[in-house]
């Protein structure tokens, strides 16, 4: 017959004092996590802007215009659809070596959304082609490739 | 025959020193938070092949098409020579400025800031979200 021994469980209670410290650490540690997350998006370099009046350049290079509706933008003035508009880019730029022809000079409706404007930017800068905005009084920013 | 009085101690309990770090922290991050544009309300538009960056210029257009510098609101006539002072002399390629626009900002808001980038002389990232497939 075994004997048990009557031992006296100490109870071990982590100290509270270590609470705000514990909390502290824990504050630091996100605040550090949260502050290293860099951010993330697409790159455009930009030489000046120039403010110039409409050219005969301009006439030459294509021309993307965009309006509100997201399904349908204007490649030279036809119609495109939006899926279908890197494979008419990509057949516009066809030949087109020098970096002055693979200009796309973009046209927006001041009620088009940055969302639209983006996806159709990038496309352009996916396919090789700079891009030119030009606004409607006429000044004209060129946004690089 | 005097009586010496008892002296009594007044110590700061060390068990605060915990609570004192913790507000003081907070205080601060409070503080902080207020100076960046993380307290600003804008969703990023999505696209294909992001990359990182970093920047010291920070321009925002809020979901009520308000636009901020580095957490503080301008108006659009200032934002060429705001961003112009913030990069400073910064070499090329060095001159990043990070746009955050509102996905649904329309145009007659975000060309003009487009525009301002441009003019003094930064270089345009256009902070948005991965699109997944």
């Amino acid at each position: 017959m075994s004997i048990k021994r009557n031992t006296s469980k100490l109870l071990v209670e982590p100290a509270a004092v270590a609470t705000g410290d514990i909390a502290f650490n824990l504050i630091v540690f996100f605040l550090v996590c949260a502050s290293t997350q860099p951010d993330s998006g697409r790159k455009q370099s930009l030489p000046s802007s120039e403010k110039t009046k409409e050219t005969q350049q301009d006439k030459q290079n294509i021309e993307l215009a965009l309006t509100r509706t997201r399904a349908v933008v204007s490649l030279n003035g036809d119609p495109v659809k939006l899926p279908e508009l890197r494979g008419r880019l990509q057949r516009v730029l066809e030949g087109k070596t020098r970096s002055e022809d693979r200009v796309v000079v973009v046209k927006s409706k001041p009620d088009v959304p940055y969302d639209h404007w983006i996806a159709v930017t990038s496309l352009v800068q996916d396919v090789g082609a700079s891009i030119t905005i030009q606004r409607e009084e006429e000044q004209t920013v060129t946004v690089g490739n | 025959m005097k009586i010496a009085r008892k002296q009594m101690k007044a110590d700061v309990p060390s068990v605060a020193m915990g609570d004192i770090a913790f507000n003081l922290l907070i205080f601060f991050v409070i503080l902080a938070r207020a100076q960046d544009d993380s307290h600003l309300q804008w969703q990023p538009a999505r696209a294909e092949h992001l990359e990182a960056a970093e920047s010291k210029v920070g321009v925002v257009i809020d979901n009520q098409n308000k636009l901020y510098v580095n957490g503080r609101e301008i108006g659009v006539s200032q934002l060429a020579g705001e961003i112009e002072k913030a990069l400073g002399d910064l070499p090329f390629g060095q001159r990043t400025v990070l746009l955050k626009v509102h996905k649904d900002a329309t145009a007659l808001y975000y060309e003009p800031v487009i525009e301002a980038v441009s003019e003094a002389g930064g270089d345009l990232l256009h902070v948005l979200e991965e699109e997944r497939k």
